[in-house]
């Protein structure tokens, strides 16, 4: 009949009208500059209700730590609520490009120092530039560098296309936790262990002294740990990707890369009762670890502390030692991993985001940070920090030895999320499904084809 | 008695006029009137799909002509780039891998699926009173469990070192010993796991309308065929499946187009690994769209799964409605 008719064909130009304007209809969020702080509540009559969404990472900070934070921020900011929430590393890219992108996105978000030129190259992140100084980033001349404040490697990782994108939280590298009991009674001296020939010996001499331990592991290592293949890696002098004139291309097949890999399935093979197929979090190696199942394990400083808290019984018990490399007498480099707190673009709440964030890298809770086994992130506390902390002077001297970062393009983050082919390229190995040389040149190929995506 | 008819039992009857005082025909405002208010009801559930199936994809369609990724989304803007995103699928080789994969995997999930769930329909019918209860308890609670507790349930049962499967296999003995045997190492491994796991709770939906179907044809035919001799085989081959030829098909059907877009178990299972092993569309949809953020190649993934969908079920809707001729 002709009346459905029309009515069908209008409600379809209706809709197809509406779709094609909708990504263009509502307004890009305004540039930062001209949302710059506002005042504080001081000066209004009565304060208004509030809500600042904060998302950290799990494992960053802990929770009493960001309660005292919260309690001393609402009361210095009446009418304010704070909801604050804690999220998974896994899958966390695909979750902050989505709300980062939403009407109302999270005000302040933590991002990886891998992950944050991501966001900060596709505008999600507000532009601090004008507010390093009163963040604690030091002063000069372009706002870039950082000037004696902050640690260089956050600092880089904070900056995209001159302008500051985020202020740096924390930074922390792997190193080698192990349980001073078990090694005692094995006879082993941490001290001994500096090389990698001595780690494997020791693992075998836990696991031969810990028989009647069912899944016991003298060096637990799960087989998709692509932290600590990188520093296998980066020890024989290879490197995950190198930029060829603006191209990306996968430098796994090198043969200092391949004898990184092979170092990797040499720890692996020496006893490991991890999962060849999934990575440190599943099942997650503190608790394999604060069971008495493990006598080392590679991990964060963060993560001793966390061992801890899972069963009262390994309290005290652990201690750390720098991963050793494969050349007798030297450490390996690690990576220098980090957080960067960043406030999003689209907040609506961006002075009070700001004051939060100020809070939380200022003096008084990054020491607090120290305490929980963090490297703060300026140079000056870093300094103090190792002279208060065994292990996180073991921790910075590792870092000092040698550190590196993951390749410095906002694409990165697309290796690391969804299906990572580092770790498929490990439990291929492992598993005895495909050669190092095979599996290296795909994993080459795939990062080959997710970091030259066109911008 | 015919509308109009004055009931008088005599003779012909005298055409009186009709109730209402409407004309016969339906060409007036008031008959068109009567018929558009039938489809009111409708008008909030065609609102629903309208809103929240019929706008999402035709922005899907609108985005896959785009170029979206992150800052596009961020930022509100509109790239426009043509095919591109369609040439760029249809040139990749993974493409057409795991289209391959996909087609392949739909097909033997749906054989699977109708087999195992005619001979449950079957089987229904064999049971006596209280197994057939008990049998349909299980059937209900395997079919209501969510697909995402199912796949976790599984993924333990299938737990290379603490899982039941390979205890069970290994105390049978007849199997050898599965001790710490991986599931999860190859994709064809992987895929089996993952189809049992499909099947298992898709052959309730199936059994169940099967039964309904069996219990609808008349029962003298079988009787009948009972009394000529006919074997059981016979019975089903001459009696049940000709009844019951268009519930199959629509029943096949209607498995194909949801064993080809499955996702929560893949994912949850293995994330489309090992490495990339048991990567179907829709997984390639996911990695490129949401964990890759390129959302225009995604979409463009969506509407290229559609089609093919629909080319490979246009031939057997043909053939479906021409058997429905023929009955």
């Amino acid at each position: 009949m002709k009346l459905k008719q029309t009515l069908a064909v209008g409600l379809a130009a209706v809709l197809g009208i509406a779709a094609c304007s909708a990504p263009a209809a509502s307004q890009a969020p305004a540039t930062s500059a001209a949302q710059s702080a506002a005042p504080t509540t001081a000066t209004s009559t009565a304060p208004e209700a509030r809500t600042l969404t904060v998302w950290l990472m799990n494992g960053s900070a802990g929770d009493d730590l960001i309660k005292q934070l919260n309690d001393e921020f609402t009361a210095a900011h009446p009418g304010v609520t704070v909801k604050y929430e804690v999220q998974q590393w896994n899958g966390i890219v695909s979750r902050l490009n989505g709300a980062l992108a939403a009407p109302e996105p999270p005000d302040v978000v933590e991002t990886g120092n891998t992950q944050t030129a991501n966001y900060a190259a596709a505008g999600a992140l507000m532009d601090l530039t004008d507010k390093r100084a009163d963040l604690g980033g030091g002063t000069s001349a372009d706002g870039t560098s950082a000037d004696e404040a902050w640690l260089g490697g956050l600092n880089d990782s904070s900056i995209w296309d001159g302008k500051l994108y985020a202020v740096p939280f924390y930074a922390g590298n792997r190193i080698v936790i192990y349980n001073k009991d078990q090694f005692s009674a094995a006879g082993i001296d941490p001290a001994s262990i500096t090389s990698k020939a001595a780690l494997i010996d020791a693992a075998k001499k836990l696991q031969a002294k810990n028989k009647s331990v069912a899944d016991y592991s003298g060096l637990y290592i799960p087989g998709q740990n692509w932290y600590a293949l990188m520093s296998f890696i980066e020890d024989h002098g290879g490197h995950i990707a190198v930029n060829e004139g603006g191209t990306w291309k996968g430098t796994l097949e090198a043969p200092e890369a391949q004898a990184g890999i092979q170092d990797y399935v040499d720890y692996f093979k020496a006893g490991s009762t991890g999962p060849a197929d999934n990575d440190e979090a599943n099942p997650e190696q503190a608790t394999v670890m604060a069971a008495g199942k493990a006598g080392m394990m590679i991990a964060n400083l963060w993560e001793l502390g966390y061992t801890e808290s899972k069963d009262a019984a390994i309290k005290g018990k652990l201690a750390v030692f720098a991963i050793p490399s494969s050349t007798s007498g030297k450490k390996a480099p690690v990576f220098l991993g980090g957080s960067n707190l960043g406030i999003a673009a689209g907040s609506k709440n961006q002075d009070l985001a700001v004051d939060w964030v100020k809070l939380l890298t200022g003096e008084k809770y990054q020491k607090l940070m120290i305490a929980a086994g963090n490297v703060p992130n300026s140079k000056n506390l870093a300094a103090t920090a190792t002279s208060e902390n065994a292990n996180l002077a073991v921790a910075a001297g590792a870092a000092a030895a040698g550190s590196f970062v993951t390749p410095q393009d906002p694409r990165w983050a697309s290796v690391e999320s969804g299906a990572n082919p580092l770790k498929d390229m490990l439990t291929k190995v492992l598993t005895g499904k495909a050669s190092i040389a095979d599996a290296a040149k795909a994993a080459d190929d795939e990062i080959g084809t997710r970091m030259n995506v066109a911008q | 008695m015919v509308e109009g008819q004055a009931e008088t039992g005599i003779g012909p009857a005298i055409v009186t006029p009709r109730r209402g005082g409407a004309p016969a025909h339906g060409r007036s405002a008031v008959a068109r009137a009567r018929r558009l208010f039938h489809y009111l009801p409708l008008l909030p559930s065609l609102f629903a799909f309208l809103v929240l199936l019929g706008y999402p994809v035709l922005l899907a369609v609108v985005i896959s002509f785009q170029r979206m990724g992150l800052r596009e989304l961020v930022q509100r803007t509109t790239v426009w780039i043509g095919f591109q995103n369609y040439a760029s699928i249809l040139a990749d080789p993974t493409f057409w891998a795991v289209a391959i994969r996909t087609l392949a995997f739909t097909a033997f999930n749906v054989a699977l699926t109708m087999i195992l769930g005619t001979l449950v329909a079957l089987l229904l019918g064999a049971l006596g009173r209280w197994m057939r209860l008990a049998l349909s308890i299980s059937l209900i609670l395997a079919w209501a469990t969510p697909a995402l507790t199912a796949s976790v349930i599984f993924q333990w049962l299938f737990d290379s070192k603490f899982g039941v499967v390979n205890w069970a296999l290994t105390s049978v003995g007849i199997f050898g010993d599965y001790t710490n045997h991986s599931w999860f190492a190859t994709g064809l491994s992987t895929f089996a796991v993952i189809s049992l796991l499909i099947a298992w709770q898709a052959i309730p939906f199936v059994a169940f309308s099967l039964r309904a179907g069996i219990l609808s044809v008349p029962s003298e035919q079988y009787e009948a065929a009972r009394v000529d001799g006919a074997t059981d085989r016979a019975i089903f081959r001459r009696i049940t499946v000709p009844s019951l030829l268009p519930l199959f098909m629509i029943l096949t059907f209607l498995s194909a187009i949801w064993d080809f877009k499955v996702f929560t178990q893949i994912w949850t299972v293995r994330q489309g690994g090992p490495a990339g092993e048991t990567v179907t569309l829709a997984i390639y949809a996911y990695l490129k769209g949401i964990a890759g953020a390129q959302y225009g190649l995604a979409s463009a993934v969506a509407v290229v799964m559609v089609v093919l969908l629909a080319l490979v079920l246009i031939p057997y809707i043909r053939t479906m409605l021409r058997t429905q001729e023929d009955l």
